[in-house]
C-alpha cells in the first residue's frame, strides 16, 4: 500500500506487536485513501492513550490534544473551518471514561465529523486497568476481585441521543472496517464508529478467538434509519452486531447551526474584508 | 518495625494505610500507577475504599465528600492529571477539608512525558487552583521520606483542616529502597465538624460560597491566620555539611541526593559546598537561607525546571549574595558529576573575584 498518507521511510511504531490498532490502522488509511482526502483537507484529532497515537503514523495534519478530550478540540477545528474532514481518533478510556461528557454532548451539538473509538476495554498505556467498557468479572491489577461495573454502551448512548451515524466494526476484518470509516467521513454529521479491538498484552478475554465468536455481521434486512431496531441491536450482548446500527439524516449539522456560515461558506479566517467590515460597522 | 524493600509509589499507599487512611479515589495515570495498585490491593483488606474513578475531576470531589464526612482520604495522581483536580483542591481549602493529595510529577507544560520532573512546583506552592489559599507542600527524597511524610501529611491535614499535598516525581515513585513504616495509627483525630447526619444536634452546611463579599473576606482573613500558624509551625528543612560552607546547594526532592552526590565528589577536592534541603516547599524555609547568607559566598539553585523554586530563594536572600541557577527542564534527569562541574565552576568563578 503506497498512499499520500504515507510516511516515505518507515515510522517507528510503539504498539505490541499483535496489537488490534495495526489494522485499524490500516483501514483507516485505506478509506481516507480511497475517498480522495486532499491531504490539506484533512486534521486528525486524538486524545491520549494508545489509540491516540494512531493519527501519528499517518502522513496528515493532527492535532494531539489532552486526554478525553479530542472532542471539543475537534469541534473547535470544524467551528473554525468547516470546510475540513475531521476526524477525531481514540480510545475507549480517553473517549467513554475520562471524556464521557464530552461524548455525550458532541454527539447533541452534531458537528460534522467522524469520531473512530478503538475499543479494546482496557486501558493499554497505563497497563491494564479496567476501562469503561470492560465487561463484569474482568480482573485487573487494580480490579484485583473483577469489574463490578456496568459497562459503557457507547452504541445505546449514541442511538438514545439521535446521533447522526452509529457503526461498530471489528479490528481484524480490514475490508468491512474501512468500508464503515468511509462511510461515516461520508456522513453528514456526528458519526461514530466503535471498534472493536484485541489488546493481547492486558486484555486476555477479549482476544481474536472471542471477538470471532462473539460477533456477527448486519444484513442487508437491517435499516438503518429504524432508531427503535438500532436500540434494540446496541442492547444485543450475547453476539454483538458489527456494521451501521443507525442513520440519522434529519437534525442539522453544528455548522450549519452557526450563522457565521449560513451565506458564505468561507473559514472566517479566509474572510479578508472581514477586519475592514467590523471597523465601518464601528465607525 | 521489619525494614522493607519497596518503590515509592507503593510506600505511599503503605504509608497512607498506617496513617488510618480509608479512602482512595484516582485514576490511571503513568508514573504513578502502582499507587493506585497497591491501594486496590491493600486497602480493602484494612476495611477501606479503592475506587478508579472515570476522570480525575471525579476522584478529588469523591475526596471532598469522604473528607466532608469525616474520613481519612487520598487521591494520587501525575502532572496533568493534578492540573484537573485543581477546582477541587480550591475547593477543600475553601471548606478547610483535609486530604492528602499526591502528585508523582512528570515532565511539562501540556502532557509532557512520563519522565520525572520538578515543573510543578509553582502550581503546588502559589495554591494552584483559584483563590487566595495555601496547600502545605511535602517534598520526599526518598522512598523513606515518602513513607515518613505521607503519614506527617495525613496529621497536618487533619490538625489544619486543609489539604496537603506530597510532590514527589516519577524518579522517587519508580525507584525501590529500604524503608521502614510508622507504626500504625491507632486512634483517629475527633471531628466536631463533619457531616455525620443530623441526630439531634443543630444542622451543619459546607458551602463555599456567600453572597456577601464581608462574609468571604471574614473567611480569608481566617484562613491566612491558618496560614501563618503553618508557616510558623510546619517548616521542614534539612542542611547538609553547611557549617563550614562557601557555596550552598540548594535542591530539593531527587534534584537534592543528585546535588548530595556532587558535593560529596568536590568535598573531596576540598571545596566547601554544602546543602540545604527544603522538606517543605509550602511554607518554604525562607530563615534558614537568610541565617547562611552572611556566610557564604553563593548559593546554587538546582532543579528539575528551569527555574521555580529559584522564586522563593531569591525572595529569602533578599539581594544580599549572588544566587546561580542551573535546571533541566522537561523530564531530563541531570548526574552528580554535572552538578559537580557546575560547583567547580562557580567556586573558581569566586575564587578569582
Amino acid at each position: 500500500m503506497n498512499s499520500v498518507f504515507d510516511f516515505k521511510d518507515t515510522v517507528d511504531i510503539a504498539w505490541c506487536p499483535g496489537c488490534g490498532n495495526f489494522s485499524i490502522l490500516k483501514a483507516l488509511k485505506l478509506a481516507i485513501n480511497e475517498l480522495n482526502i486532499a491531504q490539506d483537507k484533512l486534521v486528525m484529532v486524538s486524545g491520549i492513550g494508545q489509540a491516540a497515537k494512531t493519527p501519528q503514523y499517518i502522513r496528515a495534519n493532527f492535532f494531539n490534544g489532552l486526554h478525553g478530550r479530542s472532542l471539543p478540540a475537534a469541534t473547535g477545528i470544524k467551528a473554525s473551518n468547516p470546510e475540513l474532514t475531521v476526524i477525531a481518533v481514540s480510545g475507549d478510556g480517553c473517549t467513554y471514561g475520562e471524556g464521557g461528557n464530552h461524548f455525550i454532548h458532541t454527539i447533541r451539538r452534531n458537528p460534522d465529523i467522524t469520531n473512530i473509538v478503538h475499543n479494546n476495554m482496557v486501558y493499554g498505556l497505563t497497563k491494564g486497568q479496567a476501562s469503561p467498557t470492560s465487561e463484569r468479572g474482568f480482573k485487573t491489577p487494580v480490579q484485583v476481585t473483577g469489574v463490578y461495573l456496568e459497562p459503557f454502551n457507547p452504541m445505546a448512548v449514541a442511538v438514545s441521543l439521535n446521533a447522526s451515524f452509529v457503526a461498530r466494526a471489528y479490528a481484524a476484518d480490514i475490508e468491512q472496517t474501512k468500508e464503515i470509516i468511509k462511510k461515516a467521513v461520508n456522513n453528514r454529521g456526528y458519526s461514530l464508529v466503535d471498534i472493536f479491538q484485541p489488546c493481547v498484552s492486558f486484555n486476555k478475554i477479549n482476544t481474536y478467538q472471542w471477538y470471532k465468536e462473539n460477533t456477527y455481521y448486519l444484513d442487508n434486512n437491517h435499516d438503518p434509519y429504524d432508531r427503535e431496531k438500532a436500540m434494540h441491536l446496541a442492547f444485543e450482548n450475547n453476539r454483538f452486531p458489527l456494521g451501521i446500527f443507525y442513520i440519522n439524516n434529519t437534525n442539522k449539522t453544528f455548522e450549519e447551526n452557526l450563522p457565521a456560515y449560513k451565506d458564505n461558506k468561507l473559514p472566517l479566517f479566509q474572510r479578508s474584508n472581514i477586519r475592514k467590515k467590523i471597523k465601518e460597522f464601528l465607525d | 518495625m521489619n525494614k522493607e524493600f519497596m518503590s515509592g509509589n507503593h510506600s505511599f499507599g503503605e504509608a497512607a494505610i498506617r496513617a488510618g487512611c480509608k479512602h482512595y479515589f484516582g485514576y490511571p495515570i503513568t508514573p504513578q500507577n502502582e499507587l493506585g495498585e497497591y491501594m486496590s490491593e491493600h486497602l480493602p483488606k484494612a476495611g477501606g475504599v479503592f475506587l478508579q474513578s472515570e476522570s480525575e475531576t471525579a476522584a478529588i470531589n469523591m475526596v471532598e465528600g469522604a473528607s466532608a464526612v469525616g474520613a481519612r482520604v487520598m487521591t494520587s495522581s501525575s502532572s496533568p492529571g493534578i492540573s484537573l483536580k485543581q477546582e477541587g483542591i480550591s475547593y477543600l481549602a475553601g471548606l478547610e477539608l483535609p486530604a492528602v493529595i499526591v502528585n508523582v510529577m512528570r515532565g511539562g507544560p501540556g502532557l509532557g512525558d512520563i519522565s520525572a520532573a520538578q515543573g510543578d512546583y509553582f502550581q503546588a506552592t502559589r495554591g494552584g487552583g483559584h483563590g487566595d489559599y495555601r496547600t502545605p507542600v511535602y517534598a520526599p527524597a526518598s522512598v523513606q521520606e515518602i513513607a515518613d511524610l505521607t503519614y506527617k501529611a495525613f496529621d497536618t491535614a487533619d490538625k489544619y483542616r486543609t489539604p496537603v499535598m506530597v510532590l514527589s516525581d516519577g524518579l522517587i515513585g519508580q525507584m525501590k529502597e529500604p524503608v521502614v513504616f510508622p507504626k500504625k495509627i491507632e486512634k483517629l483525630p475527633e471531628k466536631e465538624w463533619a457531616l455525620r447526619g443530623m441526630g439531634s444536634g443543630p444542622s451543619r452546611l459546607m458551602a463555599s460560597f456567600h453572597i456577601d463579599p464581608a462574609v468571604i473576606e471574614r473567611h480569608n482573613w481566617k484562613l491566612f491566620r491558618k496560614y501563618q500558624e503553618i508557616e510558623k509551625n510546619e517548616t521542614m528543612y534539612e542542611t547538609y555539611m553547611t557549617d563550614d560552607a562557601d557555596i550552598i546547594a540548594i535542591a530539593y526532592g531527587c534534584t537534592a541526593r543528585i546535588a548530595k552526590g556532587a558535593i560529596k565528589r568536590v568535598r573531596k577536592d576540598g571545596i566547601k559546598a554544602g546543602l540545604i534541603r527544603p522538606i517543605t516547599l509550602w511554607p518554604f524555609p525562607s530563615q534558614i537561607i537568610k541565617d547562611t547568607a552572611s556566610k557564604i559566598k553563593k548559593y546554587i539553585v538546582f532543579e528539575m525546571s528551569t527555574g521555580q523554586m529559584l522564586d522563593d530563594v531569591l525572595l529569602a536572600v533578599e539581594g544580599r549574595i549572588k544566587v546561580q541557577f542551573h535546571g533541566r527542564p522537561g523530564g531530563a534527569i541531570p548526574t552528580p558529576a554535572e552538578f559537580a562541574r557546575i560547583i567547580y565552576r562557580e567556586y573558581q568563578l569566586e575564587s578569582k573575584s
